[in-house]
């Protein structure tokens, strides 16, 4: 965070809060619940909690992930710009799930523009801090990956199941679009 | 049997009828003869058992001759009571059935079992001596076959066999009696086992005034037919059997409402009126002991007195009595509440997973030999009540219902729900249609274009809704119909929704696209019935918002407390401030437990595909998964081929389907 402007509209979070309100924090998520104390306890200590408005730019697509992300409340938009089309949502985010995880895969660049579309409460993970974590403590990072790459493999999934465009074909099999075959 | 149902003058042997002579196999017998066939009876070895009076009641007991039989006699039966009355004939059968039932003589209230030996040196085990009679039962209403081959499932269905049952059931010829007449009690109807006799017999009687139209049921039948002095039966004696028979149906009442009773029932384990017919009950064990089909017995020992021998004998047992759950350490169903729902979950539910069957056949001797009168009938519906049909249907016969016919209907009313869907209000619709059961569906033509089957989107009081996809050019000239146009129509064809299965459970619909269509009949009669359910969650995916169904109906869901509709896009625009992304999203990490809801899944099979992924990592069960495919139909009553799947025909055997029935071979290519 410390290493970025903030974002037009963007209202600074609380100062420090308690280290026990970021782990109910991380335990509200079904990302962060059941984490190994230990683990929690050191996620909370890099973290901050972050209100934002709707319209916020969290992170805008190609710039570095500077936060690794959980979004607590409200709901966030993924969006990709197309030349004529303007910006184009692939996916909302709900509370739970994760946001920039470019943040600890390398080149650390974001995949999308993140937009808040409702008014947002994100729990910040300095990028920085968890990065060098995870390079020193192996069993840290043994943890966290396979959670993002289940993040990660949920969209995955979803974006293969989008690119079918199934409902524009779905009466494909009525009848008789089939019986010139 | 002379039966319309049944086609049993269709298996006549070579010879066409005769003018004024019924085909087939049914013959006359007069009055006067009867006593010939009990006479041949015995002349066979057997010892004939039937109906007569005795402790102002009629029961079962040995018959020598006609004259044991109840010549006269009927009687009045009302919960709690059976009265004899005399009858201004001389009908021999004229009345249904007393309190004893054929197990009596098929498996004996008491049997020996094992003599046991014991000396200084051994120990030996004898089985019981047997000795099986011959017998013929005369008299066998068609509730009463049906309660036998129910004991035939119980008892021969295997693994395990009762050897003494087998051999007294191979040693009894079955004479059936229609019955013409029906008791207030009496509810085989409802429960498909009669009046009429529909096999499991050697011979059937229907008595008229004057006699009895005789048919034979087997080789043994037919041989012993042979030996009466017969005559073929007339047409109109046949036609009189048929009368006579459904005059019995039709004066019984509404019965039990059998369909989706299961689960129904099983949904119903703490509702409050166990423990309020359990204020009534005895549980004197009058009803298990009366019933054709209860099965449960004890065995007891009987020791000589001088010590050296022992004789285990098995004996009726009621799951009433109150040692019958007992162990060491207490007992399982100490409470009468706890055996009144035993026993009735038993015969209208748990009986049916384990047999493939009700216990119950509709005889209502529980019901007249109950000493403070309680009515399975009434307790049925106070603790699970069907659900009730939104419109009563006049009648259950398909509109149609042959490939080659179509009745016409006249749209009434077009809605354009997206730029292309469109839902058709069909008025003047003819009354089966609107019996439509949420999931069916209809095929429908337009001269010059293909048959097309649709679902039902919505029955009305006055006609039904179907709504229509363009997605091809018959799709589009429906969607193209303006109010007043004709087309051609059939159904309501195929399996719909098991709305039952959901009763007290939480239910979960998920659907993308069109699929919402199928699903709306089900939506509401769910919501015209609301508490009788738990949660219920609705998750609805469009390609865009403009591709959502019913906007104004989605708007009113949204809105009530007691529904969560979830909606989702998979093509965001700047107006749409929703969710945008595949419909699993919406619940594959909600918090709800899914090991005791009923999901309803209707779309694409790929997305259906990745909802039943989701829902089973929710926890839920695939017999409560339920699905409807889409397949090429062109009949629609599972005779064309087209929509031939596995063991199935998708129209006939579906649309609707449970995960657990379509196994591995839903989602598999080429399938």
């Amino acid at each position: 965070m410390e290493t970025r402007e903030p974002a037009p509209g963007r209202t600074p979070g609380p100062a420090e809060p308690r280290l026990e309100t970021i782990v109910a924090a991380l335990n509200s998520t079904w990302f962060g619940a059941g984490l190994p104390p230990g683990t929690q306890a050191r996620l909370a200590a890099m973290g901050h909690i972050e209100h934002v408005p709707a319209g916020t730019v969290l992170l805008r697509e190609g710039e570095i992930a500077e936060d690794f992300g959980l979004l607590l409340a409200g709901r966030v938009a993924l969006r990709l710009l197309v030349p004529e089309r303007g910006m184009v949502t692939i996916l909302t985010v709900e509370p739970g799930d994760i946001i920039g995880w470019s943040a600890i895969v390398p080149p650390h660049r974001s995949t999308s523009t993140v937009v808040a579309i409702e008014p947002a409460e994100v729990l910040m993970l300095d990028g920085a801090e968890l990065r060098a974590a995870l390079r020193a403590d192996h069993a840290l990072a043994a943890t966290l990956y396979p959670r993002v790459l289940q993040a990660v493999g949920r969209r995955l999934n979803a974006t293969r199941l989008q690119l079918l465009d199934l409902f524009a074909r779905d009466e494909l099999a009525r009848g008789e679009a089939l019986r010139a075959w | 049997m002379v039966s319309p149902t049944t086609g049993g003058a269709g298996r006549a042997a070579g010879t066409g009828p005769e003018p004024g002579q019924a085909r087939g196999s049914a013959r006359f017998l007069a009055r006067d003869e009867l006593q010939r066939l009990i006479d041949l009876l015995h002349e066979d070895g057997r010892q004939v058992i039937g109906p007569t009076v005795a402790d102002g009641a009629i029961v079962l007991d040995r018959i020598d001759s006609v004259a044991d039989l109840p010549a006269g006699w009927g009687a009045l039966q009302a919960p709690g009571r059976f009265t004899l009355v005399r009858r201004d004939d001389e009908r021999l059968f004229e009345y249904n059935v007393g309190p004893m039932s054929w197990k009596r003589y098929t498996f004996p209230a008491t049997a020996p079992l094992t003599t046991v030996r014991g000396s200084a040196d051994e120990v030996t085990y004898e089985p019981a001596p047997r000795e099986i009679p011959k017998l013929a039962f005369l008299g066998v209403r068609a509730c009463e076959i049906a309660g036998i081959l129910v004991q035939d499932r119980v008892l021969l269905g295997g693994p395990f066999i009762d050897e003494d049952y087998r051999d007294r059931r191979a040693a009894a010829l079955i004479i059936a009696v229609q019955c013409t007449t029906a008791a207030s009690t009496c509810f085989c109807s409802s429960m498909g086992t009669g009046p009429e006799v529909r096999g499991g017999h050697d011979l059937v009687l229907t008595e008229l005034d004057d006699g009895f139209v005789v048919e034979p049921g087997s080789a043994a039948g037919r041989a012993l037919l042979e030996r009466l002095p017969t005559v073929p039966a007339t047409a109109d004696q046949v036609a009189d059997v048929v009368g006579a028979v459904s005059a019995a149906r039709l004066a019984m009442g509404t019965g039990v409402a059998t369909v989706g009773l299961k689960d129904r029932l099983l949904a119903q384990l703490e509702h409050p009126r166990w423990a309020e017919v359990a204020e009534r009950c005895l549980t004197c064990t009058n009803c298990t002991l009366v019933c054709p089909t209860c099965f449960c017995t004890s065995v007891v020992q009987r020791s000589e007195l001088v010590g050296t021998a022992s004789g285990s004998v098995r004996a009726w047992d009621s799951c009433f009595n109150p040692g019958f759950a007992r162990v060491a350490g207490g007992n399982f169903r100490s409470r009468p509440r706890d055996r009144y729902r035993q026993w009735l979950t038993h015969k209208f539910a748990t009986w049916v997973d384990q047999f493939g069957t009700f216990g119950c056949v509709g005889c209502g001797r529980c019901i007249t030999w109950c000493p403070v009168g309680i009515d399975v009938r009434e307790e049925l519906a106070a603790i699970a009540p069907p659900i009730a049909p939104r419109i009563t249907p006049p009648s259950p016969e398909p509109v149609a219902a042959t490939p080659t016919e179509f009745a016409s209907a006249r749209v009434a009313a077009t809605h354009p729900e997206t730029a292309d869907t469109t839902t058709l209000v069909l008025g003047e619709t003819e009354l089966p249609l609107l019996a439509t059961k949420p999931g069916q569906f209809v095929m429908v033509t337009l001269p010059a274009f293909p048959r097309l089957p649709i679902s039902v989107s919505r029955v009305r009081p006055d006609g039904i809704e179907l709504t229509i996809r363009a997605a091809g050019p018959a799709t589009k000239a429906l969607t193209e119909l303006k109010p007043g146009a004709l087309l051609g129509i059939r159904g309501p064809l195929g399996v719909g929704w098991p709305v039952d299965r959901a009763v007290g459970r939480d239910v979960v619909i998920v659907t993308g696209g069109i699929g919402l269509a199928p699903l709306r009949p089900l939506i509401d009669t769910i919501l015209a019935d609301r508490e009788r359910f738990g949660a219920v969650r609705i998750y609805y995916g469009a390609r865009t918002r403009r591709d959502m169904l019913y906007t104004g109906e989605l708007a009113a869901w949204a809105a009530r407390p007691d529904v969560d509709l979830q909606l989702t896009v998979d093509r965001g625009d700047p107006e749409w401030l929703g969710r945008v992304g595949v419909v699993t999203h919406l619940f594959d990490q909600a918090t709800w437990e899914g090991s005791k809801a009923v999901a309803f899944v209707c779309g694409p099979e790929r997305m259906m595909q990745a909802t039943v992924g989701a829902l089973i990592d929710r926890g839920m069960h695939s017999d409560r998964i339920f699905l409807t495919l889409e397949r090429h139909m062109e009949c629609g009553i599972g005779l064309c081929g087209h929509c031939q799947m596995g063991r199935y025909f998708v129209c006939k055997d579906g649309p609707v389907f449970s995960l657990a029935q379509l196994g591995d071979s839903f989602g598999r290519e080429g399938v």
